[in-house]
């Protein structure tokens, strides 16, 4: 094919997927070329004749027996109908996903009682109508058939009922004496109900022990604002109204607190319409590359610890420069730093330029002083009430290490003799030094509320399975006080108790029922005349309005905070290869570790290192090499007298002599899914440096460790694309210029390549009756968090298939990431594109069908009709976007009959054999022309919404009818940023991509010299 | 030197390829026949666990079909009633009746009734009601004379032909409003005339792609 190259912007750009690609490794070769990689059709596990003919014989036997009469299906109605369910019609109700001390409002769909499937809460200021990966898979984890399933008492069956009356007897001698010796150890919470109960418990039992401990929490970020106003407050950011972004070791986007509503907000101030729209610039100060760090303008790669010496060397910059930093009498130590001068001016100026428009954060993993410190930066910026506000902690119980620690220390003393642990698995995540199995074992009297038969609860005296969110009555406050109800959306599955049934069992011995203490506290809220009625105004929207609080006055105490920074200095030392840096990453898939044995998560690529089924010891290139291992090295780490074996895998953009490791794997009492993937993090943490710790050394082992990363598949087959022309041809997939760039040139996106005459071999059909269905996705605010993937395995049925499976290149998620790097192989820039079924008007898939089992619509979709495939693969072959998925076996089977509960009804679950892909969510599709057409009416704009669209928190994804002059894909479409991919083949794919743009400091331009 | 096989022999090889072409012609016309639509399961009579007479209810005395097929109008299924609505009448009528005896027991007892299912599209094939009633395609279109029906018995094949037939040519089958539920509807003579403009006027487009039933 003829195509001349020209013009294109930011040029000398080189893309790649992976370093091996870069380098030009000879497995990656066959990857753009291939459909799947070699030997992905052949039978993986030994398959010898013998089972042949066994298997033969069976299916035989079976054909015979299945064809002769149909089977009896039976009807099984109501007794009773229920008044408002009409079978076949969904119903929808609004609940709150509490997750740790934040709230993710959600709108669940309920088929008969069956939730199937979580939507953001359009009401909900958290969420915003918006989910993210966690919120969308959290509806697996209500039909995990691993959930603990009944009350144990020393690992036997009993009943609640047992539970309590033991409990009662136990009680009373701590009645006597004020609670001496009774302990608990909770979750964090932001919930009235639970924070009440809290209070009864207490005055109840005026001496006994309160302590509330996660594995990731906030506690840095509160304890550093209460050190810089002496009040503690929660930052809540409003990204829309910065136009400089700074973030000190900070995910914001994807895994810190508010993620949601950050990336909204992100996207709100990125989004770029015409040329002369602004456009925010977002700084990058990290250490491991993350999603936020894909997006940042500016990176900065940094070791985690020396992120505090940034934070003053900028603080003083700001000083130098006329902004007077509190505090910054104490940081005359960090003057001779070792950053980068021009940088660290560039920032500085940018950020002043930009007062009362800018926004600095910093990640919960730093310490304290870093927060206390940024607080003052924002404060200096002129930042705060415009771009952060800080509210009152109100109901929500933080967690506090001191208290974990005091509480440990009493029971290893024997001062502790009941404890109750109110969820959380603390045996599994609590820092190695506290040892607190052993202190456990100490107390004589244990309860534990966890939704496992988990790591603690094989040395506890009572188990007691935890009742899933949705399962159960509760209530939870955002950050700015916005009160939500969580609300059951069906009976408890297992037997399981809330948070606050176990709690107000614990303090009175009594049962009493979720939805009578949540009622009991929502009496005191509901001021109004009639609480029945605004009580069922809040079920209804999912939120209580009238809740919202007023931010806190700040007013920083300077001396107070110059004694603080004196008081503990940040390190100013660079980690070296013999004394590693070590930094705990939250998982992107596994959180803590409680998301562990959810399939949907456990095989999601991480957005960056693209891994499944596994954590790594993330590192950079020019550590591995200086350490003389490579990627899937089986190594040992050795940290403080503690060692752990891991396999290694080299990440572009990471800090050198720094390793990340992800928390939440290595579980081994959770489930089928979660036990034994990855190796247990927790095992290295200590309590004196939960967030990033130095003295690392690294050992290898001479094994190797299979890892199972996408990052090579489904590679687009530009043609030579893994050989030398990968210079020239990447540009035409991924689009990017900077703003600047785009500005002189507005076209600059057709300008990249000029196609050569497009020519059809086939008879041009038009589709020019509505509706005709077409995407747009604009990569501009893509963050690449995953959401959509998940959302759209949530929606069509999506089966899990295993870690060998994914390492043979058969994942079967149908809207992918492709993560391209460009640039310092060292020090890549990222990009995300979502690619899914690009629903080609002459798809060459439907050309070489032999069945016509895809063929194309009326209303321009490329239709998958399973029924009559038959497994050619042909389709997928000819696919040049490689969006084809093929279920090489029946992956659907052999899942208890209670994971099937969360299937859609609406879409047909695939057997072995059959070709799938993305429909455009063609159930949706069908159901809102229902709709319409029973009102004798044109589907309306944002009537139908795809899935991926629907969950997309940045609102990247854009879904309509292109026929309809006023809707607004037909509004996006028109953007001069709007490109196809591959549209010189004339395939003429219905989704669009918008050109990335990138907004760099016209101070900062870099002669980009990408070495090998 | 003796023949080594026997003169019959000479018979064999065209005995052979005849059975062959036999055998072979069985297993296509096999699946030939038995995967098409014409053989389908039309005089599917299966019995019930109660004895329900759609002739007595629906025939003799009249009642609606929407009075236990609540669903229909608006759901992608019709339903079927729940033992509350039986008991609504029964309670009364013949409470004592050997043949209620499940109906009362399930009153009673709160177990469901297990009907045995007669209409039945596959698995992959998405059909709603209502959309076929608000275009005003009536109940004994496809589910035949029910008020006739001693015990329900599947009419048509319900097969993919069969619903193509209708979703290509829809005119036939589309009646004046009021009608749906009328089992005594036959077409007018001026039927052509009437449906298409009821056509052109509601846009009734019946979806004959792939992915109007299979998603």
């Amino acid at each position: 094919m003829s195509k001349e190259l020209k013009n294109i912007p930011s040029s000398g750009k080189e893309y790649w997927r992976s370093l091996e690609q870069r380098v030009k490794a000879p497995e990656t070769e066959a990857f753009p070329h291939r459909e799947f990689p070699e030997g992905t059709a052949e039978h993986g596990a030994t398959f010898s004749r013998r089972n042949f003919l066994s298997l033969m014989g069976a299916s035989l036997a079976l054909a015979g027996l299945t064809s002769c009469r149909r089977p009896v299906e039976k009807i099984i109605p109501y007794v009773i109908a229920p008044e408002e369910i009409i079978p076949g019609i969904p119903l929808y109700y609004a609940t709150t996903m509490p997750f740790g001390t934040e709230a993710i409002g959600l709108v669940v769909e309920n088929h008969e009682g069956r939730p199937t499937k979580l939507e953001g809460n359009p009401k909900h200021p958290q969420s915003l109508g918006k989910a993210n990966v966690f919120a969308q898979a959290a509806i697996l984890d209500l039909y995990d058939p691993d959930r603990s399933q009944s009350v144990l008492y020393r690992g036997e069956e009993r009943s609640w009922s047992e539970f309590l009356a033991a409990w009662k007897e136990l009680i009373k001698e701590y009645e006597s004496s004020d609670g001496e010796g009774l302990a608990i150890l909770s979750e964090p919470f932001a919930s009235p109900t639970l924070a009440r109960l809290k209070k009864a418990f207490l005055r109840r039992f005026p001496k006994a022990r309160w302590a509330a401990y996660e594995p990731v929490n906030d506690e840095n970020i509160f304890s550093g604002v209460n050190m810089a106003i002496g009040e503690i407050g929660r930052p809540v950011y409003h990204c829309t109204e910065a136009r400089v972004i700074l973030a000190l070791d900070s995910d914001f986007l994807q895994l810190e607190h508010d993620n949601i509503r950050n990336a909204a907000g992100f996207a709100d101030g990125r989004r770029v319409i015409t040329r002369d729209d602004e456009m925010n610039r977002l700084y990058v100060v990290e250490s491991a590359m993350t999603v936020t760090g894909g997006m940042a303008d500016h990176r900065y790669r940094l070791q985690s610890r020396q992120i505090g010496a940034f934070t003053a060397a900028l603080a003083l910059e700001l000083t130098t420069r006329g902004l007077p930093v509190d505090g910054v009498e104490s940081l005359d130590a960090y003057k001779n730093h070792p950053f980068d001068e021009k940088w660290l001016g560039a920032l500085a100026d940018d950020l002043i330029k930009n007062t009362g428009r800018s926004l600095v954060v910093a990640g919960r993993r730093q310490p304290a002083e870093v927060h206390a410190l940024v607080l003052a930066i924002n404060s200096a910026l002129k930042n705060i009430n415009r771009t952060v506000e800080y509210y009152p902690i109100g109901d929500t119980e933080a967690a506090r290490q001191e208290d974990l620690v005091s509480l440990v220390q009493a029971a290893d003393s024997g001062d502790v003799t009941a404890l109750v642990i109110l969820g959380g698995n603390p045996v599994y995540n609590t820092p190695v030094d506290l040892a607190f199995r052993e202190a456990l074992e100490k107390i004589t009297h244990t309860v534990h509320l966890s939704t496992h038969v988990d790591e603690t609860s094989g040395y506890v005296e009572w188990h007691i399975p935890e009742a899933h969110f949705l399962e159960c009555w509760g209530d939870v406050q955002t950050p700015d006080g916005v009160l939500s109800i969580v609300q059951p959306q069906i009976e408890p599955l297992f037997g399981g108790k809330s948070k606050a049934e176990v709690l107000a069992a614990v303090s009175t011995g009594d049962d009493r029922s979720g939805y009578d203490l949540v009622r009991e506290t929502w009496q005191s809220i509901l001021t109004g005349t009639d609480f029945n009625r605004q009580w069922r105004r809040i079920l209804h929207d999912g939120v209580y309005d009238g809740s919202k609080v007023k931010p806190s006055r700040v007013e920083i105490r300077s001396q107070k905070l110059a004694t603080a920074l004196d008081k503990k200095p940040f390190p100013t030392d660079t980690a070296g290869l013999n004394s590693m840096e070590i930094v705990y990453q939250v998982s992107n898939s596994v959180y803590d570790g409680r998301f562990a044995n959810n399939g949907w998560l456990q095989e999601l690529p991480d957005p960056v290192t693209k891994l499944t089924w596994d954590n790594a010891i993330v590192m950079s290139r020019r550590t591995a090499q200086e350490l003389g291992v490579k990627n899937e090295d089986l190594v040992t780490l050795q940290h403080r007298g503690r060692t752990l074996q891991l396999p290694v895998w080299i990440l572009p953009g990471h800090a050198d002599y720094s390793i990340s490791v992800e928390l939440g794997y290595g579980r081994e009492a959770v489930g089928r899914i979660g036990n034994g993937v990855g190796g247990n993090v927790y095992t290295l943490r200590r309590s004196n440096a939960p967030g990033f710790d130095i003295g690392v050394s690294i050992q290898s082992t001479g094994k190797n460790y299979l890892l199972a990363c996408t990052q090579d598949h489904h590679g687009l087959d530009v043609e030579k694309l893994a050989r030398e022309s990968i210079r020239d041809r990447l540009p035409i997939i991924v689009r990017e210029a900077t703003l600047e760039e785009y500005r002189e040139n507005g076209e600059f996106v057709h300008e990249i390549v000029e196609p050569p005459p497009k020519v059809s071999m086939w008879k041009e059909i038009k589709y020019d009756e509505r509706p005709q269905w077409g995407m747009t996705i604009d990569l501009n605010v893509c963050t690449g968090c995953n959401a959509c993937t998940i959302a759209c395995q949530s929606e069509n049925n999506i089966p899990v298939v295993g870690k060998e499976e994914v390492r043979l290149g058969r994942e079967m998620h149908w809207m992918r990431l492709d993560r391209y790097y460009s640039g310092d192989p060292d020090d890549p820039e990222m990009v995300h594109q979502p690619v899914s079924c690009q629903q080609c008007e002459m798809a060459p898939c439907e050309q070489v069908c032999p069945v016509a089992a895809t063929t194309h619509t009326k209303d321009g979709l490329n239709g998958m009709t399973y029924n009559r495939c038959v497994g050619t693969r042909y389709c997928a072959n000819n696919c040049p976007y490689k969006v084809r998925r093929f279920n090489f076996y029946n992956y659907a089977k052999g899942w208890p009959e209670i994971v099937q509960m969360v299937r859609n009804p609406d879409v047909t679950v695939r057997f072995r054999g059959v070709m799938e892909k993305c429909t455009y969510c063609v159930q949706r599709i069908a159901l809102g022309k229902i709709a319409a057409k029973k009102e004798n009416r044109e589907i309306r704009d944002g009537e139908v919404v795809s899935a991926c669209q629907q969950t997309c928190p940045t609102d990247a994804i854009v879904f309509g009818d292109i026929l309809d002059p006023n809707s607004k894909i037909f509004k996006v479409k028109q953007q001069n940023r709007r490109y196809e991919l591959l549209e010189e083949l004339n395939i003429r794919p219905r989704t669009s991509f918008l050109a990335k743009l990138r907004n760099p400091n016209p101070d900062l331009k870099q002669t980009q010299n990408p070495k090998d | 030197m003796a023949q080594i096989f026997p003169e019959w022999t000479n018979k064999l090889p065209p005995i052979v390829a005849g059975m062959v072409i036999l055998i072979l012609v069985g297993i296509i016309g096999f699946f030939w026949y038995y995967g098409s639509p014409y053989y389908t399961d039309v005089g599917y009579r299966p019995e019930q666990p109660v004895p329900y007479s759609h002739k007595l209810h629906a025939g003799d005395l009249g009642l609606d079909c929407r009075y236990c097929h609540t669903g229909v109008e608006v759901s992608p299924v019709a339903g079927v009633p729940p033992t509350q609505t039986c008991m609504n009448c029964h309670t009364m009528i013949k409470p004592d009746s050997e043949k209620l005896k499940p109906i009362r027991e399930s009153w009673e007892s709160g177990e469901p009734m297990e009907w045995i299912r007669i209409h039945k599209v596959p698995d992959y094939a998405y059909f709603d009601h209502s959309i076929h009633i608000n275009a005003q395609i009536g109940c004994s279109s496809c589910h035949g004379r029910i008020d006739r029906m001693e015990v329900v018995s599947l009419v048509e094949p319900l097969s993919m032909k069969w619903c193509l037939d209708c979703h290509r040519n829809p005119a036939p089958y589309i009646r004046p409003p009021g009608n749906i539920t009328n089992m005594e509807w036959v077409p007018p003579e001026n039927q052509l005339t009437f449906a298409n403009r009821f056509i052109s006027k509601n846009n009734i487009d019946p979806p004959t792609d792939c992915t109007g039933c299979h998603r």
